[in-house]
């Protein structure tokens, strides 16, 4: 009886193991279109994904800083990103989201055109960004490379850093 | 380690609760120095440092204590009579204390401040020798009857002289006991009399006091037992009881009050939570409001008005109860003044008393936090620029003394301190003058102030009438502080003043920070929130009011000129909206300033959260914060004092945004560059139309009633030629439709063709008011349609 409960805990813990090993080599990302380009953010640093709902201009800000919303009793700005990356603003429809991102105790809203999915990918294809458009100020994480296309990732902690 | 730290903490709480007390009994020990009870208070605080801080090792602070203990030891036997010189050292010594419990509360240690100075002095007094110039007087024998009368409750006094310094522990204890209980019975028999407390010992009192040196000297050597006091000396010692209230309460058991200490930050968490909750109550009423309009005389509405009006009131009762944890007695603030008061007045060599009221007045721990500054530099300009010298005083037949009163008091939702002086006033005049002179303001402003503006003058940075500086004040910088503080706490000042009879100045301040009162305003289609404590009053006014003086806009408001600033300019509010003949100016009164702000609807009153918009959007100029509202939107609240600022180099587009009419047409390059959108609820109807119009080769859009055809224009995704509305429709009808098309700048001049069913007079007439060009009744021949859309819309002819 004990060996065999010992058996099962050991079965079971292996697993585990496995599990995890198996985590720490995928990343978890979710998808998004931006103009004609397909974006991802790691999955842990989505607080949610909100359908589009009324939010309030703020004054002497950029323009890609639409406003601010009310999440649920929290005032929260609120980013277009197309305007953002250079693209004329668009407006929006049926696919448009607010993904909401956090880092730490920054929290912000964030505009993209459409979601597409969330991707496992190993982190084996994950390449650095561009030497052109890489270093610390760099909003771009790196590229994750999938059978088909190509995937910019973004870096958190850069959207979500002021810099005006 | 940590228990160590613990007493410690307990050891720092304790020892500035004591001294801050300390500060106020000293300077009325200095008009009463025989006072025993308070000697004893002094004592007590000395000794009680002493000892916590021996035991904690803290040997510079038990040094320095100890000789204080010695001074004031030898003064409570009356071998020394405390005069000011020998207050001066005390005074000293207490400041040095209170540096070195500061250091001890910042390092854990009490090092890096040298007492010994101050020690030597101190043990000279205990030598008998006195400071400077003054020795202790010899005592004198007063008249025999004035003992009688002024005789305390006292029973004779064992020599101390002679005692061990264990022995008078053991007797200190023994005559606090003693004390005690006489005091308690006093209180008794006071409170049982129905007498008031004055908060300030009568003038007649501190005459009778000068001789109560020498009778109580007297008392302990010669009279042996004593009758019970006369009545008025009960009601002195009882005074000075209350007016020591907070120091003795932890001794007398008759007066305890149950109280705990919590955080800061639990209080604040609570005040947070208390702000979502009155968020939610907002929404909930206004989803109240909603339901009633819709289910009018259902039975269960009555039962949801009222569990809405049960939460709203609780919720309103709770808000208050958790502000009231976070008030404090203004007393806190009011305490270090007398001590002020008195080194002023011997630096200036002015008489100067210091009359306190209103001391229990609450508010916030953050207000009492952040009044203190603004006062400090009121009361030492008043004492240095406001009080004559005792010799002008008797010049001007004024008393030699100059009076300064400080009074708090509740004012509505506002707390006033008025802070009165009877000295020189303030010359409008003069400061016209002086202010021209330093180039503080221009000839023509000085022309046209009013006395009342001149007076806020001395708020101006850089302003000062003192001729010459001084060490308490003349920099010109204290009163400009005084302004950016209250400003901050979205406080007013305002300033009265006589010529030669003295100067008022009231603080009026909000009660708490975190809920507000604020007046909602729209400007096109955005709504600001303004913190109803800086609004004086709205006015409603035709465009003819406003006149242009030198590129500003101003008004007249009664006697005074506002200068007026259009809310839409300073946020940037894009103008899509027609702005109607009339406006609502709000008239702004921040500190001592007024401004008038234009807007275009005045939406109403609400209690509102603050919120702060985060890291990422903190700093915006002339916004404070956000507010959610009870429809769940986000509502930005307008930093008054900011808004002031930034009027100044605001430019007035305000009222000649006029007409530009229809913004640059482009050229029609094909037929389907001509966009018409029809607007009607029957599909059948709209392929008529579609039908009808098809053939000219013109982009149609079909909109199924009048919000969504609204909605559509909003989104500007077309430039429109021509609509084509149906009058009877769902959520929006064909009139309101165009009502609200015509609203806007940008399609003023769209034509808009009624197409509809209805052909009696009224309704045609109604179109027109409602600002249709065309008017087709079904039913039409699609030929006739398509005519009057190209007449409408300029069709040219080469596209047909």
């Amino acid at each position: 009886m004990g060996d065999k409960l010992k058996q099962i805990i050991d079965k079971q813990s292996e697993q585990k193991n496995g599990v995890v090993e198996q985590l720490d080599d995928v990343v978890q990302l979710v998808g998004f279109m931006i103009g004609d380009e397909e974006y991802a953010v790691p999955i842990l640093a989505i607080q949610e994904i909100i359908k589009p709902f009324a939010w309030t201009r703020v004054p002497q800000v950029p323009n890609y800083i639409l406003g601010v919303f009310n999440l649920r009793g929290a005032v929260i700005p609120l980013l277009d990103l197309r305007t953002k990356f250079g693209l004329t603003p668009k407006n929006q429809g049926e696919d448009t989201r607010f993904v909401v991102l956090r880092h730490g105790d920054d929290v912000a809203g964030f505009v993209i055109d459409r979601l597409t999915m969330a991707i496992r990918l190993k982190k084996e294809n994950i390449g650095a960004a561009p030497d052109a458009v890489g270093g610390d100020d760099s909003i771009i994480e790196g590229v994750g490379k999938q059978a088909d296309k190509i995937i910019t990732i973004l870096k958190v902690n850069k959207l979500l850093e002021r810099t005006f | 380690m940590d228990e160590f730290q613990e007493i410690l903490q307990d050891f720092l709480v304790e020892s500035f609760e004591l001294v801050e007390k300390l500060d106020e009994d000293l300077v009325e020990l200095e008009s009463n120095p025989e006072d025993l009870e308070l000697l004893n208070g002094i004592f007590r605080v000395a000794h009680t440092v002493k000892g916590a801080s021996s035991f904690l090792n803290f040997d510079v602070l038990t040094h320095l204590t100890h000789h204080m203990e010695d001074v004031l030891n030898k003064a409570r036997h009356g071998d020394l009579i405390i005069t000011p010189d020998i207050m001066d050292v005390i005074l000293e010594s207490i400041d040095l204390m209170k540096a070195l419990l500061e250091t001890i509360r910042d390092t854990s240690a009490d090092e890096g401040i040298d007492v010994s100075a101050c020690v030597a002095r101190l043990d000279k007094i205990s030598n008998g020798e006195a400071p400077s110039d003054a020795t202790v007087e010899p005592e004198e024998k007063s008249e025999p009857e004035s003992v009688v009368e002024e005789a305390p409750a006292e029973e004779e006094e064992p020599d101390y002289d002679n005692m061990d310094p264990d022995e008078v522990e053991a007797e200190i204890e023994r005559l606090l006991a003693q004390r005690q209980s006489e005091d308690k019975a006093k209180r008794d028999a006071k409170i049982a009399a129905g007498e008031a407390v004055p908060t300030m010992p009568e003038v007649e009192d501190e005459e009778k006091k000068e001789e109560e040196p020498k009778v109580e000297k007297k008392e302990e050597k010669v009279v042996a037992k004593k009758v019970p006091a006369p009545v008025k000396k009960e009601q002195k010692s009882a005074n000075k009881e209350s007016a020591k209230a907070a120091a003795p309460t932890k001794r007398t058991p008759a007066a305890v009050e149950q109280t705990i200490r919590v955080d800061v930050k639990r209080l604040d968490h609570l005040m947070n939570l208390i702000g979502e909750l009155v968020l939610a109550k907002n929404r909930l009423m206004k989803i109240n409001e909603d339901v009633e309009e819709r289910y009018e005389g259902e039975e269960f509405l009555e039962e949801l008005t009222q569990v809405v009006s049960i939460v709203s009131l609780v919720t309103t009762d709770l808000q208050i109860a958790v502000m009231k944890t976070r008030m404090l007695p203004i007393g806190k603030v009011f305490n270090k003044f007398p001590r002020m008061i008195r080194d002023l007045s011997r630096e200036l060599n002015k008489k100067i008393e210091l009359v306190l009221a209103g001391e229990d007045t609450e508010l916030d721990k953050s207000l009492v936090e952040e009044i203190g500054d603004p006062l400090v530099h009121i009361i030492r300009n008043s004492c240095d620029h406001g009080i004559e010298t005792p010799e002008e005083r008797t010049a001007k037949g004024k008393p030699e003394g100059g009076t300064i009163s400080l009074k708090a008091y509740n004012e509505g939702n506002q707390i006033v301190i008025q802070i009165d002086d009877d000295g020189k006033g303030l010359d409008p005049q003069m400061l016209k003058e002086k202010s021209f002179e330093k180039g503080i303001i221009t000839e023509k402003e000085m022309d046209n102030m009013s006395d009342k503006e001149a007076f806020t003058l001395i708020f101006r940075p850089g302003f000062s009438t003192a001729a010459a500086v001084t060490s308490v004040s003349g920099r010109g910088v204290g009163m400009d502080v005084v302004k950016t503080n209250i400003e901050k706490l979205n406080g007013m000042i305002d300033i009265e003043s006589v010529v030669n009879v003295g100067t008022t100045i009231k603080l009026k301040i909000p009660l708490t920070l975190a809920i507000i009162q604020a007046l909602l305003v729209g400007v096109q289609e955005e709504h600001y929130a303004i913190p109803l404590a800086s609004v004086l009053e709205t006015v409603r006014i035709s465009k003819d009011e406003i006149y242009t003086v030198e590129g500003k806009s101003v008004m007249r408001l009664r006697d005074d000129v506002l200068s007026l600033v259009h809310i839409g300019d300073i946020f940037e509010v894009e103008r899509i909206l027609d702005a109607s003949e009339h406006a609502y100016v709000v008239v702004l009164g921040l500190g001592t300033s007024k401004l008038g702000l234009i807007v275009d609807t005045l939406v109403g009153q609400e209690e509102i959260v603050i919120k702060s918009l985060g890291d990422y959007l903190k700093g915006i100029e002339g916004v404070a914060g956000a507010t959610i509202r009870g429809d769940g939107g986000v509502t930005l609240i307008v930093d008054v004092a900011a808004l002031m600022n930034m009027a100044k180099d605001v430019k007035n587009s305000a009222l000649n945004s006029s007409t530009e009419g229809s913004s640059a047409v482009k050229e029609k390059t094909k037929a389907s560059d001509y966009t018409v959108m029809i607007v009607d609820d029957s599909k059948t109807d709209r392929t008529i139309m579609r039908k009808a119009l098809e053939p000219m080769g013109i982009t149609l859009v079909e909109a199924a009633d009048g919000q969504e055809a609204l909605n559509i224009l909003k989104s500007g995704d077309y430039n429109f030629d021509a609509m084509l509305v149906d009058i009877e429709m769902p959520r929006m009808d064909g009139y309101t439709l165009a009502t609200e098309i015509k609203k806007y700048n940008r399609y003023k001049n769209l034509p808009l063709i009624a197409v509809t069913s209805r052909t009696s007079k009224s309704d045609r007439m109604r179109g027109v008011e409602s600002g249709m060009v065309e008017y087709i009744t079904k039913p039409y021949s699609a030929d006739y349609l398509a005519s009057v859309v190209q007449r409408n819309v300029n069709f040219k002819a080469e596209f047909l």
